[in-house]
């Protein structure tokens, strides 16, 4: 029974991961706070739904796709809402991306309609029994996947020239444009990446609930808000690994507590970070770099 | 007699008003709070159990549960001295998406089925104007006295102020807990004006919404979180009467060709449904951060205004 549990926080958590992953890289970036994040994950969720239904592309096919749309999608965020924005206030942004957010919620809902759609079954189910574990294929893709991504970006982020620009920017604008690095390029990057990574999230989610609506969006950036946080502003590795122990935390309590006190445990588990490590379970920066 | 359409959206944009001076106030010391639905949630909910449960009049229950919402601010403000940013935007998160869990698995006052027949309260619009009146006399009052001045150079620079003497620790909490006392007034005049509330009445939408209403409108100047939340209120309901003006043209103006193209998509353009409209007001929120970042009256252009004899606290 345990082991089962642990496996289906992992599968939660993985997404969870996936979607705190833009958050923080961006946050590391921009120190802002993101708020559309969570209806790029809900656009991806739809490109990949109807990818599937009218172009008949095959589950990759549409992973690709939705990569590619929230990727276009971070790059018009960034010269709609954050480039045009003034960036020595800091709630401007962070209004202008909420504007954004209710743009892409509502333009989502004016499209589609405020329904529920099913999701439709691209993998063919299988069932697979490890001792007491039962694990279906979907869930075995979706893990794969998710792994694979955290992996190749790991190592993009720490190994090449782009990812070395990244970190730098994070640590300091100011030194890094001085140093040579065009920041305003690695913001552009950062969002590409990150908003890929969160449209490939809305698929892999869409694939393990059957089904999406275009309000997905909040409850996910809020979990991810949660995850970045656990896992130390800007600090990627931090938000996979956050990630993967939050979905962990949430299902243990529904299985052993109750459905409603779980999200009542990951917002205990945000203030008390909040309170007593604020800078996450594994530590970036000091509380005093907003 | 004011008829019930225009009624209820006056109801709700003074509700509005008073959510957002709920938010000025702590912003004022420069703390940002999301967590004004969550307090809104506690005055409403306070204040309804005392109506319907206890039987008590309208007007004490408000109070008691502004009181009540104003406690509970000081036992959040409290730890949330010791961070600031983006730290304390997402600490006041935490705190309204937990009051929504425990509004939602607390049996006693509904549940998941949400609060019902709350009883309506038919003088809400008095209330309402009374409050915002008295709070437009206090924060003036507050702009020009040594509180004032001392949230200002909280605002702008805490260790300074620190250093001058200013007793930081103590005025943030103030403005903490009459920010959450204020919301919490606004929260009970909501339930007895909806006469129905749930675990989403009060979500992280809504907190989100009230942040943009001081910003929008301006967070320097207390005339700020007024107008924003006017303007952001009525914009969605203005947006309705635009295609009816659009009826008004007379016919021989738009009946002949590339006109009546362009009228025809106008006339279907303009009809806003929700979502339409949501949509607007996302792009003019865009918009304004682009244009106008610091708000739509700032120091600045208050001081500029030709009738303004005093002037208003130095920036």
């Amino acid at each position: 029974m345990i082991y089962q549990q642990l496996i289906n926080g992992l599968m939660l958590g993985a997404s969870y991961s996936l979607v705190a992953i833009g958050y923080t890289l961006i946050f590391g970036v921009l120190n802002l706070l993101y708020f559309a994040h969570g209806e790029v994950f809900m656009v991806g969720a739809f490109v990949g739904l109807y990818l599937v239904i009218y172009a008949g592309v095959d589950i990759y096919g549409a992973l690709l796709g939705a990569m590619i749309a929230c990727g276009a999608l971070g790059i018009v965020a960034v010269f709609v809402a954050v480039r045009p924005v003034s960036k020595d206030r800091p709630l401007a942004p962070l209004i202008s991306t909420i504007g954004l957010t209710i743009v892409l919620q509502n333009l989502a809902v004016y499209l589609i309609g405020g329904r529920q759609l099913a999701f439709p079954e691209t993998i063919k189910q299988q069932l697979y029994h490890f001792g007491p574990v039962t694990i279906s294929s979907v869930q075995i893709f979706i893990l794969a996947v998710a792994v694979t991504l955290m992996v190749l970006l790991w190592l993009f982020i720490e190994r090449s020239k782009t990812g070395r620009a990244i970190r730098a920017t994070a640590e300091n604008h100011e030194t890094a444009a001085l140093l040579g690095v065009d920041v305003n390029r690695v913001v552009l990057i950062t969002f590409v990446i990150g908003s890929g990574i969160a449209g490939i999230a809305g698929v892999l989610d869409g694939l393990k609930n059957s089904s999406i609506s275009p309000f997905m969006g909040l409850g996910a950036a809020v979990k991810g808000l949660i995850v970045m946080l656990l896992g130390g502003l800007g600090n990627v590795p931090g938000a996979m690994v956050a990630g993967l122990m939050l979905g962990m935390i949430e299902i243990l309590s529904a299985a052993y507590i109750g459905t409603t006190e779980r999200d009542f445990f990951s917002f205990l588990i945000l203030i008390l970070i909040l309170l007593y490590k604020p800078t996450g379970l594994f530590g970036t920066r000091t509380i005093d770099q907003r | 007699m004011l008829d019930g359409y225009t009624q209820s959206i006056l109801i709700f944009t003074g509700i509005n008003i008073i959510a957002a001076y709920s938010f000025y106030a702590p912003f004022k010391t420069g703390q940002v709070s999301l967590g004004q639905a969550g307090f809104m949630a506690v005055g409403a909910y306070a204040s309804a159990i005392l109506t319907q449960k206890f039987g008590l009049p309208f007007p004490v229950a408000l109070a008691i549960g502004g009181v009540v919402a104003g406690i509970v601010g000081v036992v959040v403000g409290f730890p949330a001295l010791r961070i600031k940013g983006v730290y304390l935007l997402l600490l006041t998160l935490g705190f309204s998406e937990i009051v929504q869990v425990i509004v939602l698995s607390w049996e006693y006052v509904g549940g998941a089925q949400g609060f019902r027949y709350i009883s309506f309260n038919p003088h809400t619009l008095t209330y309402t104007a009374i409050i915002i009146v008295a709070l437009i006399l206090f924060f003036a009052r507050i702009e020009r006295s040594s509180l004032g001045r001392a949230m200002d150079s909280i605002h702008q620079d805490e260790v300074a102020a620190e250093v001058m003497g200013v007793d930081v620790v103590r005025i943030k909490l103030l403005a903490f807990g009459i920010g959450a006392m204020i919301a919490g007034l606004a929260g009970g005049l909501y339930a007895h004006h909806a006469t129905f509330m749930d675990s989403t009445t009060f979500n992280i939408m809504l907190a989100v919404e009230i942040l943009t209403f001081v910003v929008v409108g301006g967070g320097s100047t207390y005339w700020g979180p007024a107008l924003g939340a006017t303007v952001l209120t009525l914009l969605p309901e203005f947006l309705r009467t635009l295609r009816e003006w659009l009826e008004l043209l007379p016919v021989a103006w738009t009946n002949f060709f590339p006109v009546n193209r362009v009228y025809d998509f106008l006339h279907a353009f303009l009809d806003f449904e929700n979502a339409k409209r949501l949509i607007v007001y996302g792009i003019i929120l865009i918009v304004m951060m682009i244009v106008r970042p610091d708000g739509l009256l700032t120091r600045d252009s208050l001081r500029r205004l030709p009738f303004t004899r005093w002037k208003p606290g130095h920036a």
